[in-house]
């Protein structure tokens, strides 16, 4: 299915003088598809070679002109000037003008996610995981890809105290959903504090306990009891002969993946927009002896950003969204700034599958606001996000010896003038803007031959019949899903989320 | 003489006459020869002219050279040359037939204490859910066996295996319980848990893990009492034959997120996992080959999407691709050596799976692989091969007749068996007779004589209702149609105190009428003349 040869150094000339100029060589077709079962897998070229490009490192190398990225098996095998390109085949790629950072990390995210986003029934819903519904036909990892996202965090809701297990994905663009799990990554689960789980925007006949942010931080401690217990109670069974007829606890997945929290073994990452309560929590975790990983949204992080350092917590914000619900008034731009100062390890997300291929553009924000150095204000987006879910040691920098995750940027990358060239995820190029322009002109000739052969076989070939009977309506979205690229099962999903945000 | 005295009874019972019910249940000998006739007795296997002896329900002999018995009724198909031969077939095999298994609620739309609504693997299809409607329409279409389904719930219960024949379960269960059905895509109602996919999943985990665990504590506590005994957890000992493998985890997959993810949750070896699937597996064959599941595929494919103005086009490319590559699905399930067996799920007529089925076949499916994924393959995981699947002695007497070939668009089906008793099946064309008014016919039984009935009919010729009267009892046809010059007219027994159904087909000339009847205890002739018309009726 795919031609894979060697190609020579030149055959990108010319593209560092001009922008949105395609930058695949012109011998590799490889060409993807919008659906993803359909789309074969990139090649994964035994060695990638791109020269004399910025290079941002995302490490204490800083941002380095004129660079040399070798990439070899899918991992960054040296960074450097004048690289030799090893022997048998190696693509190699002009990066002159060029801009190469870490693949960007989205530490919030729901993009890819099927039958909903939250399950809201109960207040604690720590037996649920988000690995069991990952969504790789979702057409936002291939959207995403082209704003240069190479792996998310996609979390829970946050309509309970305690929310579901979180499953962090890489962006393998056609992949069946086991093989987008990201391997060996740590395990976490969301929570939620404030509104949502105390249900202040619901319209419910039957509310549930708590209804109060007190209330919230005692139902979690509550639970952290039961778990206790009930691990306790898994310990004191003796193993092997002694423990044959002795009648072992229920099994209870939802106290087992707490009980893994305060053995250290789960992350937290806390939906939460007030300082109040994020002391709350802490203060919580300080007590069963474990650390909040990150804070989700965490609007009034600034307020509390020396003790989020103490405690050891990330704060994972949005940069510019707030005032959209009572709890969100106090929200502000210099929030990043401010909690990076104070030694927070600070992360940008999406939380919004449109806003995720933009993130560069929330990096460039954090700059605007607070006066971020320009490489930090990256690393919020890639190597401080990546620390944040655990994963550091493999993404979000480029380093010898981590994952080929990276993005081509045809120029600076926190320039809104700027776009993606190409994006690599495990050393394979999975979204390049020439096999994307390829893709579109294959997809609007394969949707005309579709369209030809479906008229046939109604026999309508020739007509153009006067039938008025193609008005949208409410029962046939056909033309918005159509014109917004979304399936129904997204709209549905969308419709859920603005329902009860997250 | 005995049919017409259990037609009497039947009868007699609607006027409240003593009868011994174990009269009616009698067994009726039944020795048949179809003879001169092409036989396909398994995929691939054809005797081109041959006879089938069918004795009380068996096949008793089948072969190009049979003796026909004495005592047989001999059913001869001899067609000229320039007709399509005559063909018997193996009686399909439908292994995914559900049926309604909704719950009662409650007033307060509560599930039973100590249960949860989704959760019912003790639950059993039991006779009252008999699909009647269906199972007629599965037999129109050939099927002559069934696999029945509860089709409510995460856990859904445990099916049963039957033949399609008249007379409820008690004529026609094969093998009771049968199979443990389940699915991830119902919810709970009431903003009860689960409410989403992820949380389905949970809860369903935590089942599985709650079944195994109370099987090991209730050994324990058997082993050593001096202990305190492990709480009850009503319902999910049904699951330990499931978790052992001695029956079968059949479970619906929604789309291939879905069947990927089933296999994934249910990754016990000991478990015999069977997929019910959705016709798009052709997007993910080599995920599925790995798993090499049987699937039980529908046929349902599109029609071709309505795109024929500028308004119309707004249809997505994905729905576009599906209909065109759909029918290639079963060829390449095939291709890719995943097992699988057909179903007509789905479809809202089962007769509809044939035109499915030519399209497959015009797609490169090999005719043998799709008799053998309706007959000899759902026969083998049903564990019935040695009585159901093929023509062959000592099987069950499932077979059907088809003028021509079975895998064309619309099959000639003109005969359906099952168990020995034979089912014509009407081919309906458009009316060109009213037949409403009231009718005074006879129905002739033999020695037993004569009986008279009134049957009225009124509506439309193309939507008829009805009504029969006998012996002073009157029931309601629960289905009338009009094909050509024939009226066929169905009733439930049980509006006259027996069981099956009676079925009357009536030729109509003016106001003349003549035919035959019959029901679970024989046939009969019909003849009589219209006395009334509606209008003469409201004259009165």
């Amino acid at each position: 299915m795919m031609r894979f040869v060697k190609t020579a150094t030149g055959t990108l000339a010319g593209l560092a003088l001009v922008s949105g100029l395609a930058l695949a060589d012109s011998n590799d077709q490889w060409t993807p598809d919008i659906e993803a079962w359909n789309s074969p897998p990139p090649p994964a070229p035994a060695a990638v070679l791109v020269r004399d490009a910025t290079v941002w490192t995302g490490t204490e190398d800083g941002i380095r002109e004129s660079t040399d990225l070798l990439v070899r098996n899918g991992r960054i095998d040296r960074i450097g000037s004048g690289l030799s390109a090893p022997g048998g085949e190696v693509l190699e790629i002009d990066g002159s003008g060029l801009h190469i950072t870490p693949g960007i990390i989205d530490g919030h995210s729901h993009a890819a996610m099927l039958g909903g986003v939250n399950e809201m029934t109960r207040i604690s819903t720590a037996d649920v995981r988000v690995r069991d519904v990952i969504d790789s036909e979702s057409v936002h990892i291939y959207r995403q890809l082209a704003g240069g996202v190479t792996t998310v965090n996609l979390l829970h809701g946050s309509a309970n105290a305690i929310g579901g297990q979180n499953a962090i994905i890489k962006f393998r663009w056609g992949e069946p959903p086991e093989a987008l799990l990201f391997e060996g990554a740590p395990e976490g689960i969301k929570f939620a504090l404030g509104e949502n789980p105390k249900q202040s925007n619901w319209d419910v006949d039957e509310p549930r306990y708590p209804q109060t942010r007190h209330g919230v931080e005692q139902i979690i401690r509550e639970k952290f009891q039961q778990a206790e217990e009930y691990r306790r109670a898994l310990d004191e069974m003796p193993s092997g002969r002694a423990g044959r007829d002795r009648v072992a606890p229920r099994p209870d997945h939802e106290l087992a993946a707490i009980a893994e929290i305060l053995r250290g073994e789960r992350d937290v990452h806390a939906h939460a927009y007030r300082a109040d309560e994020m002391l709350a929590l802490m203060r919580l975790a300080e007590q069963f002896d474990f650390t909040i990983k990150t804070f989700q949204h965490v609007l009034e992080g600034y307020k509390i950003a020396p003790q989020m350092a103490e405690h050891g917590a990330g704060g994972s914000t949005f940069i510019d969204w707030w005032g959209f619900k009572y709890e969100a008034i106090d929200g502000i731009g210099y929030n990043p700034a401010l909690m990076h100062e104070a030694g927070v390890l600070t992360a940008l997300h999406s939380d919004n599958p449109e806003l995720a291929r933009r993130m560069n553009l929330e990096a460039a924000k954090a700059v605007r606001y607070g006066g971020v150095d320009e490489h930090d204000a990256l690393k919020m987006i890639t190597a401080w996000a990546a620390d944040q879910l655990g994963i550091g040691d493999r993404v979000g920098r480029l380093k010898e010896g981590l994952d080929a995750d990276f993005v081509i940027w045809n120029g600076h990358p926190l320039s809104v003038q700027s776009k993606v060239e190409q994006t690599w995820v495990d050393g394979r190029r999975y979204f390049d803007r020439a096999a994307d322009e390829r893709m579109n002109e294959n997809l609007e000739a394969e949707r005309a031959d579709l369209i030809a052969r479906a008229l046939d076989d109604n026999g309508d070939g020739a007509e153009n019949g006067n039938d008025n009977n193609n008005e949208d309506t409410d029962e046939s979205p056909g033309l918005a899903t159509h014109l917004l690229g979304y399936s129904r099962s997204e709209l549905d999903h969308d419709h859920f989320c603005i329902l009860h945000e997250h | 003489m005995r049919f017409a005295t259990v037609l009497l009874a039947t009868f007699m019972l609607a006027t409240g006459l003593p009868v011994q019910s174990s009269e009616l249940r009698q067994p009726v000998p039944g020795v048949h020869a179809l003879t001169d006739v092409r036989i396909v007795t398994g995929p691939g296997e054809v005797i081109d002219n041959g006879t089938v002896v069918i004795r009380d329900g068996v096949i008793a002999a089948v072969g190009a050279d049979v003796a026909i018995p004495p005592d047989a009724r001999i059913h001869t198909f001899e067609q000229d040359e320039d007709q399509d031969p005559v063909t018997l077939y193996p009686g399909l095999i439908e292994p995914y037939l559900s049926v309604d298994s909704e719950p009662d609620e409650d007033e307060n739309g509560q599930p039973p204490p100590g249960r949860h609504e989704l959760l019912r693997p003790d639950f059993a299809v039991d006779a009252g859910l008999w699909p009647q409607d269906r199972v007629q329409a599965l037999r129109q279409a050939g099927f002559t066996t069934a696999v029945l389904a509860p089709d409510h719930g995460l856990l859904r219960g445990q099916g049963k295996i039957v033949n399609l024949g008249e007379g409820g379960a008690a004529n026609n269960v094969l093998i009771a319980p049968f199979g443990q059905f389940a699915s991830f895509a119902d919810r709970a109602g009431n903003r009860r848990f689960p409410g989403s996919l992820m949380g389905a999943v949970a809860l369903m985990r935590q089942t599985l893990d709650d079944a195994r665990w109370q099987h090991q504590a209730r050994r324990a506590w058997q082993e050593n009492p001096a202990q305190p005994r492990p709480e009850w957890l009503e319902g999910l000992d049904a699951l330990d034959p499931v978790m052992e493998g001695q029956t079968p985890l059949v479970f619906v997959s929604e789309d291939n997120h879905d069947s990927l993810r089933i296999a994934e949750f249910v990754s016990d070896e000991s478990v015999d996992l069977v997929l019910v699937g959705h016709g798009k597996e052709y997007q993910r064959l080599d995920a599925l080959a790995e798993l090499s599941l049987l699937h039980i595929l529908p046929v349902d494919f599109p029609e071709a999407p309505e795109v024929k103005d500028e308004d119309d086009r707004n249809v997505s490319l994905s729905e576009l691709r599906h209909w065109d590559r759909a029918p290639d699905n079963p060829r390449l399930m095939n291709e890719a050596g995943i097992p699988f067996l057909l179903t007509t799920h789905e479809l809202s007529n089962p007769s509809a799976i044939f035109a499915g089925l030519a399209r497959a076949v015009e797609r490169g499916l090999d005719p043998d692989v799709a008799l053998a994924a309706l007959t000899t393959g759902p026969a083998r995981w049903l564990g019935l091969d040695d009585r159901a699947g093929q023509i062959r002695t000592g099987a069950m007497a499932n077979l059907l007749v088809v003028n021509g070939d079975l895998f064309t668009e619309g099959p000639g089906i003109a005969q359906v068996w099952v168990d020995g008793n034979r089912f014509v099946v009407e081919a309906i064309e458009p009316p060109t007779v009213d037949p409403a008014g009231t009718w005074e016919v006879t129905l002739g039984m033999g020695e037993m004589g004569d009986m008279d009935a009134r049957i009225v009919l009124s509506g439309p010729p193309t939507s008829m209702t009805g009504t029969m009267e006998v012996m002073g009892t009157e029931a309601s046809f629960d289905e009338v149609r009009v094909s050509g010059e024939r009226v066929i007219a169905r009733l439930d027994a049980a509006r006259l105190g027996g069981s099956g159904t009676i079925t009357v087909r009536l030729e109509i000339d003016g106001d003349r009428a003549r035919g035959t009847g019959s029901g679970p205890f024989g046939e009969f002739t019909v003849r009589g003349r219209r006395t009334a018309t509606p209008d003469e009726e409201e004259g009165q």
